[in-house]
């Protein structure tokens, strides 16, 4: 069976669908069938990161109002093998989602598949905590500000008791933490939250960090996850977020603020 | 327009309060039953029967008619007050009604949802009891009040944000942090061990010897037996420290433990 993992983070904009899209990616990569699944009904995203717009026939709502085939929804990635995409009905809402329908459209897929990423949408309303109801794991989507904190321990507190592990009591979702948009020097500057107080807040391991980056809005707008800019801070920190939860042991990087050299230091010591 | 009517002339105003009340669950329908065990209360601590308004609960009888004239009669002969009767099926609303007093729907149809505020919580304004009578006679205050330790309770792990954690008797001990927009309630002392950053309310039954006791305060709001302190009213200098917070003459006092 598939390993189904949701990422979701409350608050919006943080970087949910570029995560979702880079971590399925980065499976895919390392040689996992990998099928990721848009659940934000009609606010569809995923196909643009994932650079498959031009590709939707049907979607979500079809496949689970049984209007079309899962082998009909899924489009296969150009770039990486083993990765599929499921996307969202654009025109729908959250409504057209039924718990049962969802349930079969994971089981159908966990027979085929490694890794299954729900991409959560914002929220805490049904569309979340569907995405979040059959989950075995979660990536938690944390920006370095205090609301974005805030948001991602509600949506803590809703994975411990609104999922179905919860429910029937079986061993709890596996919870990461994902920090994204980190930039060392404000960190310095006291403008954002450090990585300690944030893992201090939410309690739980450390997953991966991935810097602010002027590739990762380039990647979204390109419609290629930024996975694949393997010379890039964020691309390379994707890949480290993907060793680690495939188990590996991978040291953190960018999440200190490279010092200049001495040069620098003398002319640019008005910074503080 | 009688929107702008003038305040001399208003013959009342209405509001909307929350007042004590003692509420009287039977688990017998029986008058005489009733009257038996009134007469004994009565005996041990007459100050409590001085025409005490209360609210019989029915909830727990399951018959559809009630000798409800005898029982209000039992009750005011023995200086209690029927003002208004909770639950019971439609002819005992109608009876109560054409005994001139209110109704109120069952608890379970009334209840609040979990996250609402402490003062609407339908079960702790039944298990109110009025200080008064507690304080004149001893064995009553024992029978309201429990304990410190009875039926208290351990939470361990984080409070997270939108989370409850209450202990209805007791004290409440959170082994873990208490997140912010988290709410934590006991009915006697709080301790928190850990970073106390959201609600805690000791002493919600309102027990003034009530405290919380916490690892490293930056609580969002501190309230004991009803007297609250907010954030912005704690002393900069207490916050990040571990603290004790208690009532002194009403007022909430904030002591460091360092």
């Amino acid at each position: 069976m598939a390993k189904i993992i949701v990422v979701t983070s409350g608050k919006g904009g943080v970087g949910k669908t570029t995560s979702a899209a880079a971590i399925a990616t980065g499976l895919a990569l390392r040689g996992k069938k990998t099928a990721v699944i848009d659940f934000d009904v009609g606010l569809r995203n995923l196909d643009l990161i994932m650079g498959c717009e031009r590709r939707v026939v049907y979607d979500l709502v079809n496949v689970i109002q049984g209007e079309a085939g899962l082998n009909q929804a899924l489009i296969r990635d150009k770039r990486v093998d083993n990765l599929h995409i499921l996307p969202a009905s654009q025109t729908r809402d959250k409504d057209a989602l039924t718990q049962e329908g969802v349930e079969k459209v994971l089981d159908t897929l966990g027979k085929d598949f490694d890794f299954i990423i729900c991409d959560s949408p914002a929220g805490i309303e049904r569309g979340a905590q569907l995405a979040m109801y059959y989950a075995d794991e979660a990536i938690v989507v944390t920006n370095p500000e205090v609301s974005s904190v805030r948001d991602s321990d509600r949506i803590l507190g809703l994975l411990a008791s609104k999922t179905r592990r919860a429910e029937r009591g079986d061993d709890a979702i596996r919870e990461h933490l994902l920090i994204t948009r980190y930039n060392p020097s404000r960190v310095d500057l006291g403008d954002m939250l450090n990585l300690d107080d944030i893992r201090e807040i939410l309690a739980i391991d450390l997953l991966g960090l991935i810097p602010e980056s002027e590739a990762v809005l380039r990647a979204s707008n390109q419609g290629v996850p930024v996975t694949h800019d393997d010379s890039s801070d964020a691309g390379q920190a994707y890949a480290d977020t993907v060793a680690r939860l495939l188990g590996e042991e991978v040291p953190l990087r960018f999440h200190e603020y490279q010092k200049k050299g001495l040069l620098s230091r003398m002319f640019g010591g008005a910074r503080r | 327009m009688s929107l702008n009517v003038d305040r001399d002339r208003m013959a009342f105003t209405f509001k909307g309060g929350m007042l004590p009340m003692t509420v009287m669950e039977l688990t017998s329908a029986d008058p005489e039953r009733i009257r038996e065990q009134l007469a004994g209360k009565l005996s041990q601590s007459p100050a409590f029967f001085q025409h005490t308004p209360v609210v019989l609960n029915v909830e727990k009888l399951d018959e559809p008619h009630l000798a409800l004239e005898r029982i209000c009669a039992v009750c005011r002969a023995h200086k209690l007050l029927p003002v208004a009767v909770r639950g019971g099926p439609d002819p005992v609303k109608q009876s109560a009604w054409a005994l001139g007093l209110g109704w109120f729907p069952p608890q379970e149809a009334s209840r609040p949802r979990p996250l609402e505020s402490v003062a609407d919580d339908a079960p702790l304004a039944e298990e109110f009891e009025p200080d008064e009578p507690a304080e004149a006679s001893p064995e009553a205050s024992a029978e309201a009040l429990p304990g410190p330790t009875v039926g208290g309770r351990i939470y361990r792990g984080t409070v997270r944000s939108g989370q409850q954690v209450t202990a209805p008797e007791g004290d409440l001990v959170v082994v873990g942090a208490v997140n912010a927009g988290a709410e934590v309630l006991a009915a006697g002392n709080v301790h928190v061990y850990g970073a106390l950053r959201g609600r805690a309310l000791a002493g919600i039954h309102g027990d003034v010897k009530a405290g919380i006791f916490c690892r490293e305060l930056h609580a969002e709001l501190l309230s004991v037996a009803g007297n609250y302190k907010r954030l912005e009213d704690i002393d900069p200098r207490l916050l990040g420290t571990t603290v004790q917070v208690q009532l002194f003459d009403g007022q909430l006092s904030i002591t460091s433990l360092d």
